[in-house]
Parts: C-alpha cells; structure tokens; sequence
C-alpha cells in the first residue's frame, strides 16, 4: 500500500478509468480514459475536434466531475478537493476573446492569476506584482502592462493569458490549443518558455487539433478520437501513424 | 432662497440621508449586477419584496419586515435552485418574478377595507415616510455590503472579469455569489421606500451603466458607482421638490436621463468610425 501511494505521489496527474457526461447528454464526451502522466513531463494532446480533449482537461482540472472513474493530481483525488488542487494547477481555455471595451488592463488579468493562492483575506503584495511583470516579460508582452485587455491584438491577449497562467508559478499547467492566434515565431517563443518551465519541473499538458504544433521535443503525444485515447506514444510514432490514417 | 426651505425640514433631510444611503448601496450592487449579467435579479427581487409588503398590508403587519423576509427566502433560494435545476440564473429569475406578481396580487386581494395608500407606497416609494429604523437599517446593511466587497475584492474582482476563469484558478466563487443575490435582495426590499417596488430595480443598473461608459478600470468603476447612484438619487429628490413631482418617478427619471447623456458623450461612440491603432 505504501509503495503504491509513493508511486502515486510520483505522478503528476493520474487519470483511471473515467468518463464524463455533459449535463443534459446521455453519451459520454470522454470515456473509460486511462492516463499517466509525470512531473516534469511535457506531453501534447491532440486529436480532431469533438474528441474530447477539452473535456478531459476540465475533468483534470476538476471543472467537470467524471461520472466514473478518478483522477489524481499530485498524488491526491481531487474529488471534493478540486478548488484546493486547482491552485497548484495554471489554466489557459481556449478561444477566448474579449470585449473592446473590458475594464482590465493586461497586468490586472495577470496578476489576478495569482490571488487564488494568496489566501481569504490577503492583497496582492510588490512580490505577486513582480511575479506577474516577470511573466509578462517572458512571453514578451510587458510593455502592454498598462494597456486595457480588449485593445490588445487575439495573439497578444492569448500571451496575457499564458503569462497568467505562469504567473500563478503552478505545478501543473494546463493549455488549451494555446498557439491558435500565434503566428510562427511567437509559438516558438512560447515553446522555449515551456521547456524551460519544463526543466524547473513543471508538467505541462498541451491540447492542439494541428498536428503541425507538436514539438518532437515532448515527452509524448496522446492522440484522442471519439472520446477515447487511440494512441499513447512518443510524437514522431503518433504523428506517423496518424498521417498513415489520413493519408 | 424658497428652493432650500424645504431643506430644513427633518422629514427631507432623512430623504436626503435614504437618498445616500440607498445610493450607495444600489450603486456599488449594480457593478455585479451588471458585469455578472445578473439583470433578472432586479425585477424577481423587487418584486419578491414587492409581495411580501403586499402580504403585510393584508394583515395589518410592517410591510419593510415582510419585504426583507421575502426577498432575503427568494434570494437565499435563487443560487441553490439553480445549480440543481442546471438552468441560467435569468430564467430561473424570470420564473420567480411571475410567481411574486401573482402572490402580490392575490395578498392585495385578501385585503380588506381602504388599503389604497399603503399599496401605492409600496409600489412607488414614500420616501418622505422614512423613519429612523429605516436609516438605521440602510447604514448597517451600507457597512455589510462596502465590508464585505473591501475584505474579499481580490477574489470578486476575479470574478467580475470571469467566473470561470476565477473557478479555474481555484476561487471558491458559489459562495461569493450567492452573497450577492442574497444582499440584492436585501437592499431592494431596504429601498422599497426610496422608489417603490416597480421601479427599484432601474437602480440596480442604471449607476454602473452610466460609469462604465467613460471607465475602462474596474477598481475605478467599482468606486464611481455608488457615488453616481448618490447623485442620482439626490438629483432625483432635488428634482421632485423643486417641480413637486413624486420623488419615485423623479429618482428614475433622473437616473434615466443622466444614462441617456453618457450614452451620447460616451467616448465608446466617438471611436466608431476612427481607425484602430
């Protein structure tokens, strides 16, 4: 028993055996999922779109509850302790945008990435602010600090709101197609900051539909269809077998 | 100066003290309403209080009492019963709000003898009517409300820009939520005096609206707010005694037409058509 909850605690994210239903659907969106996945690992989660892998990254991150089945986070099942692990966890959605005229600048919807660790009743102190300025000026947007967040560019706004998400400095990040909006170079900027977070120990989760993003620097691609995993493997096999499929 | 005389007079200087009070308290309670896109709330608690006051005339109680009690049960239920039934918070709002008419109008039914008076200043204010108790009650729920944004800002400012991003991060935001359902419920039923139940909930929008036409900053908005909802207010008693109209209506007017000018002078207007840089 001890060594399999040492093991555990060596996991990053476990997920055994579940499954997720959206409110109102009698199908399951994702399906007897399977996965492990180590600290410091960096693996890609791709598939076409409606195979479920933003469902299983809300699931992950306690968004959704499995109607079966467990996922572990660090060691620990987030069931009934989602709030709690989600603050050890950075979050990007995708497609998000925003009105023109939102009331937030750029350094306010990052440094609000950290206020779920602070605790109750605490403000944000110079060190969050300066946490927050260092993430920005990682994914090189620093100078729009001051800038109101929906007079920025889609690719600017998508960098605000990975900088908010490495701001939090979680143990996990999670990124949801985070290079749509990214031009060639900027998705290349962020994949250096990833494998450097990736060396401090960071595990990361990436979910793209475009094959062409998968760095052959990952750990592992996950390939997902139809709500279920189809192959588990390093980058060049799944994308291999995946444009054998196509082709 | 004739237009200050009445100035002196206790009853208009506590309509003046109502009018900062509830001003405040609607003002700063229509940035969430707004932002949160909680609109429905005004009406369904309006008029939630609305029958509770209606129930009271029925049998000879306090309408204020059966006001707080009916808008804070609706506004306790509100949050749960939406979560359970899996529907927006709008619809669920909407559902309320044609129960309350109908359990308004049935109390009015009930009464019995002349009733005329309370039942009109329960729908459009009696702000001149407004006793000690009443100030006492919109100060100590002013210290709750202001309280309780000052102690959790960071969280609620997370979630003003998006509650699920602020879910995501690990912000408990179900509780926070509901207590802002909870406390508009308990300042409209506060504010019935001020403005009446039909007409109350116009207050719960119209401050917010107005500022977030000229601020891009949400900590700014977040303090205008309420100094706008005093404004009007107090434009609006202003207005009332000088032209000796009902002071509901003139609150709302006033608070109306200050809107309408945002609008027009708004800066959002004057970008239509500039190239963007």
């Amino acid at each position: 028993m001890r060594r399999s909850s040492q093991l555990r605690e060596m996991r990053a994210i476990e997920v055994k055996n579940v499954s997720t239903v959206y409110e109102g659907e009698s199908l399951p969106a994702i399906s007897k999922i399977n996965l492990s996945i180590d600290i410091s690992e960096l693996v890609y989660i791709v598939g076409p779109n409606g195979a479920g892998k933003t469902t299983l990254l809300e699931t992950i991150n306690g968004l959704l509850t499995p109607v079966e089945g467990e996922v572990f986070v660090l060691g620990r099942n987030i069931r009934g302790k989602a709030h709690e692990m989600r603050r050890e966890m950075g979050y990007v959605p995708q497609n998000f945008s925003f009105d023109e005229w939102e009331p937030y600048t750029a350094l306010q919807v990052v440094l609000m990435g950290r206020f779920a660790k602070l605790g109750l009743l605490s403000r944000p102190s110079s060190r969050d602010y300066e946490k927050a300025l260092e993430a920005m000026k990682l994914l090189e947007v620093e100078e729009l600090a001051d800038k109101p967040i929906g007079k920025l560019s889609g690719g600017q706004q998508q960098r605000v709101l990975i900088a908010r998400a490495i701001a939090k400095e979680p143990r996990i990040l999670l990124l949801d197609e985070p290079f749509s909006n990214l031009d060639p170079r900027s998705r290349r900027r962020i994949l250096e900051v990833l494998r450097g977070l990736q060396r401090k120990g960071t595990t990361i989760v990436i979910v793209t539909h475009v094959l062409e993003e998968i760095s052959r620097d990952a750990n592992r691609a996950v390939f997902m269809m139809d709500g279920r995993i189809v192959m588990d493997d390093r980058p060049e096999a799944v994308l291999r077998r995946i444009r054998k499929w196509t082709s | 100066m004739d237009i200050l005389i009445p100035l002196y007079s206790i009853i208009i200087q506590k309509a003046l003290i109502g009018c900062v009070l509830a001003g405040l308290l609607c003002g700063l309670l229509s940035v969430f309403i707004v932002r949160i896109t909680l609109s429905s709330i005004g009406y369904c608690m309006s008029h939630s209080a609305f029958a509770g006051a209606a129930l009271a005339v029925a049998i000879g109680a306090d309408p204020l009492f059966l006001a707080l009690i009916f808008s804070s049960i609706m506004a306790l239920i509100t949050g749960p019963v939406t979560d359970r039934a899996k529907l927006p918070l709008d619809i669920v709002l909407g559902i309320a709000f044609s129960l309350n008419m109908a359990l308004a109008f049935m109390f009015l039914s009930f009464t019995k003898g002349p009733f005329v008076r309370e039942v009109l200043s329960i729908l459009w204010g009696s702000l001149l009517t407004l006793t000690e108790l009443d100030l006492q009650i919109l100060l100590a729920l002013c210290a709750i409300f202001f309280s309780l944004v000052y102690l959790f800002w960071k969280e609620y400012f997370t979630i003003l820009f998006n509650r699920k991003m602020a879910e995501a991060d690990g912000i408990r935001t179900r509780p926070l939520v509901y207590a802002i359902i909870f406390i508009s419920g308990v300042v409209v039923a506060a504010s019935l005096k001020l403005v009446g139940g039909l007409l109350v909930f116009t207050l719960l929008f119209n401050p917010a609206a107005t500022v977030m036409q000229f601020l891009c900053d949400m900590r700014k908005i977040a303090v205008m707010a309420p100094i706008m909802g005093v404004f009007m207010c107090s434009s609006g008693l202003l207005l009332s005694l000088i032209l000796d109209w009902p002071i509901g209506a003139c609150i709302v007017i006033t608070s109306t037409i200050i809107f309408a000018f945002s609008v027009i002078l708004s800066p959002r207007r004057r970008r239509r058509g500039s190239f963007k840089r």
